[in-house]
């Protein structure tokens, strides 16, 4: 049985077209049901590529809305075949010096195009696979259980370095750190709790130590404050009273409830955001006032930070406390940490280099407090 | 349309399209002409063969290959309802390799990130003007969502779990089911909580004098237990040394196999067995929880006869003012896998009915038996603790009923051993009582020796002989 493929009727062009953005053609372009896409860059000749643009994309698309109105398979078959034997038949009147020349200025696929083949534009046959570089963050359920990490030595998600001085170094797994201090169990919200503190050991991930904490039915991993042992209670708290709370170390807050003056870590700048700052090895943080729904924390580069007064901090200063009299010692230490040699390169310093003396940065508020113009 | 076969060839040239909608009867040859006739009438021979759920067809024309990839398999798949299913798990629809299309930017650079789809809004009481009816895209119109697409019949190969909620043994209250492989926090502490139990340490004096008097002993009994102790660790490989998990096995028979010898003068033995893998499950509610314990633990010695009570029933009636030790803020489910959907009431001692040998003797426990999971000493001793407690409530369940008995008439006792190659540690619990929901009331009782060194070390040197080694 003779199958007949017939043309694309009018109707057909124009919604095919629709969805392709128009190239100007030029004149001596005679073919009438031809679409062009953008690689074409206004080419003489339908690319074979268009074509399979327009069944790729619009394959289905084309099965459902052609004119015929059917979505008999083998219609979409006839269909789809004219299109491309008009594209071919293009093919092979086009002059084949315009087509190397085109080839050669407006193909830019890589290595992957087989260049065998002589008249038409190279295109990927391969599939490009995901970069799996960020699958292993991906998680969404919390765990105890440490995670393979993946090293990025630097490199962004193009392949190329953003960050130099970064690669190699020894095997870290991560240990998901659960920054939100006041998170209630599910079924227990609003109660302050209290928790008891397994153990505390090194992390490779940061300079500080951590804890394993448990408490109720769940277990997880915090910063360790400087005198965290294991089986210390540790107590956690949002409520806000009227008088201020006496503090052990270790314990967790909101900043309305600590006295002036109290050595803080792991602050968050916006409520139950997770602490963002003041978490490394032997930092604190010291609460200098408390004003009206607010409270202003000194970071430890003398900046101060104006935040509300329900968000949580924990008391104390960070563990490992020695951390910055630690001597590296030799190069390959600095290797195992993952650190590589900054450039040899000798460049004169500008402007940006040796001592300033210039007063401290403004207070940095992260409330919006209601203007009084506002009124 | 029919296959047949079409006209002559003359250019090799194939063409791959992927089409979805094709099925396999579709393979055949076509031909086509084109309208007005051109220079080349191809000839267009289609084979369609499965890859991997994909539907290729080979077309001969111009002289050109091209591969063409579409999405029209995902779309097929689309349309069954299973691509959505498999985004729904986000890491598997990420995993698979997601076509780069775009061909109007350059290819070499990485594939922009798969954009959301749009939101779907349902507004209730406004109905959706959808462009299903017309089978072809209206701009203007809402994107129909057609239902997942079920099977029909049933496919054991292709069959999908129903969601948590609905399956049927689903039930609101949470039961916490305590396995071989659960390693709790507290160890032992918590075991004894969660079977109301006391700790007594050391095992009961007369068990301790049965074991010291000589005519329990085995003639040479010392050379014989050393010669185990050699075969296990020294012999019993081609290898240069056996490896934990085949040593702390091999020891662990040679001694039984040591102690049946005694048979002749001990019949008992005789009418004991031992039994491997056998699958272990009893429920008890402590407080407002239900808890289970199900599992394979490991050897079990059945016996005919039950073990006697090792303390009588004034000591039992003495356990009533013992506290039981609460470690807050942990809590004592801490650890154990919580279910939602179990079976109410399974007591199962492994066991049929009608087996000769209903009563559990001793249990043996290897460290090593499950590479997955390492216990720490700790929590060995509260697996050993746990599956002692659970062989003998489902053997009060069988005698006794599942009804919580203030205290039983006669007490189920159960012993353990546990070992890890080296160090052994001896268990005996007595189950005074099924009464578990209280804190208060009579509690039951185990005999806890821990870390007993059978030997100091055992290993192996190379032989250096004199003269040889230079």
């Amino acid at each position: 049985m003779m199958v007949t493929f017939p043309l694309l009727a009018e109707n057909n062009q124009h919604q095919l077209r629709a969805h392709i953005k128009r190239q100007p053609r030029p004149q001596w372009e005679e073919n009438r049901g031809v679409q062009r896409s953008r690689l074409d860059g206004g080419g003489s000749h339908p690319d074979l590529l268009c074509f399979s643009i327009l069944i790729r994309h619009k394959g289905i698309d084309l099965m459902r809305h052609n004119g015929i109105g059917s979505s008999n398979t083998k219609e979409d078959v006839v269909m789809a075949l004219s299109c491309l034997t008009r594209g071919l038949r293009s093919l092979t009147v086009s002059q084949p010096a315009l087509l190397s020349s085109q080839v050669a200025a407006q193909c830019k696929l890589g290595a992957q195009v087989p260049t065998t083949v002589g008249q038409h534009r190279g295109f990927l046959t391969t599939a490009p696979l995901e970069q799996n570089k960020t699958f292993w963050k991906k998680r969404e359920k919390y765990t105890i259980k440490p995670i393979g990490m993946k090293k990025t030595g630097g490199r962004d998600h193009t392949g190329k370095i953003r960050t130099h001085g970064i690669g190699g170094g020894h095997k870290q797994r991560y240990r998901w750190i659960d920054f939100q201090r006041l998170r209630y169990e599910p079924g227990k919200e609003d109660q302050p709790f209290e928790e008891k503190v397994v153990e505390v050991r090194y992390d490779p991930c940061r300079s500080a130590d951590i804890a394993l904490v448990a408490g109720g039915n769940r277990k997880r991993w915090i910063i360790a404050t400087e005198n965290m042992h294991a089986g210390d209670i540790i107590k956690t708290s949002g409520v806000i009273g009227r008088m201020a709370v006496l503090a052990n170390e270790g314990d967790a807050y909101a900043l309305g409830a600590l006295p002036v003056g109290t050595l803080v870590n792991n602050l968050e700048i916006l409520p139950r955001r997770g602490a963002e700052y003041i978490r490394a090895a032997g930092t604190s943080g010291v609460l200098l006032r408390k004003v009206n729904g607010t409270a202003i924390v000194q970071l430890p580069s003398k900046q101060q930070v104006q935040v509300l007064e329900t968000c949580m901090v924990t008391v104390g200063r960070v563990s490992n406390v020695d951390h910055n009299k630690q001597i590296i010692g030799k190069a390959g230490r600095n290797r195992w940490f993952g650190v590589r040699p900054s450039s040899g390169l000798w460049q004169r310093k500008g402007g940006w280099a040796g001592r300033k003396i210039k007063p401290l940065p403004a207070m940095k508020s992260y409330v919006n407090l209601p203007s009084i113009a506002a009124k | 349309m029919s296959p047949s076969c079409g006209g002559t060839v003359d250019i090799s040239v194939s063409l791959v399209l992927i089409i979805s909608f094709a099925t396999k009867s579709d393979t055949g040859n076509y031909s086509c002409m084109t309208q007005p006739p051109d220079t080349i009438s191809p000839t267009v021979s289609i084979q369609i063969a499965g890859l991997q759920g994909q539907v290729w067809y080979w077309m001969l024309l111009g002289k050109s290959a091209i591969l063409l990839f579409s999405l029209a398999s995902l779309a097929v798949k689309y349309k069954r309802g299973e691509l959505r299913r498999l985004s729904a798990h986000g890491a598997v629809s990420r995993l698979q390799a997601r076509r780069h299309f775009g061909v109007s930017r350059c290819l070499t650079a990485k594939a922009p990130p798969a954009r959301k789809p749009r939101e779907r809004v349902e507004i209730p009481g406004l109905e959706r003007i959808t462009y299903a009816e017309r089978m072809h895209y209206v701009p203007g119109l809402a994107k129909p969502v057609f239902p997942d697409w079920e099977r029909d019949y049933k496919d054991p190969r292709h069959y999908r779990s129903p969601p948590v909620h609905e399956m049927p043994l689903y039930k609101e209250k949470p039961c916490y089911v305590f396995n071989q492989r659960t390693s709790v926090l507290e160890g032992v502490r918590q075991a004894l909580w969660l079977t109301k139990t006391k700790l007594i340490s050391g095992l009961p004096p007369h068990l301790v004098s049965v074991a010291e008097n000589p005519a329990n002993q085995i003639p040479d009994q010392d050379e014989r237990v050393q010669n185990a102790i050699k075969h296990a660790r020294f012999w019993d490989t081609t290898e240069e040394r056996p490896r934990k998990e085949k040593y702390s096995k091999t020891l662990l028979i040679n001694l039984i196999h040591l102690c049946a010898t005694l048979q002749s003068s001990h019949p008992a033995i005789g009418r004991r067995i031992l039994a491997e893998k056998y699958s272990l499950a009893a429920t008890w509610k402590r407080g407002e929880d239900l808890f289970q314990i199900r599992g394979q633990n490991g050897l079990l010695h059945n016996s005919m006869d039950p073990l006697p009570a090792v303390s009588g029933s004034q000591e039992v009636a003495d356990t009533a003012d013992h506290v039981l030790e609460t470690f807050y803020p942990v809590s004592p489910t801490i650890d154990l896998q919580k279910v939602h959907v179990y079976k109410e009431e399974v007591n199962s001692t492994g066991f049929r009915g009608d087996y000769p040998y209903p009563h559990s003797h001793t249990l043996y426990f290897l460290e090593g038996a499950d590479a997955r999971c390492k216990l720490r000493p700790e929590q060995f001793r509260a697996n050993m603790l746990m599956f002692t407690f659970g062989n003998a409530l489902a053997h009060a369940h069988k005698l006794y009923g599942t009804q919580p008995q203030r205290v039983l008439d006669s007490p189920v006792t159960v012993q353990a051993v546990g070992t890890n190659g080296r160090i052994f540690q001896f268990l005996v619990f007595q189950l005074n009582t099924t009464d578990l929901s209280g804190d208060d009331g009579i509690k039951n009782q185990v005999w806890l020796d821990e870390d007993v060194e059978l030997y100091d070390f055992a290993k192996v040197r190379p032989l250096i002989k004199k003269k040889q080694v230079r």
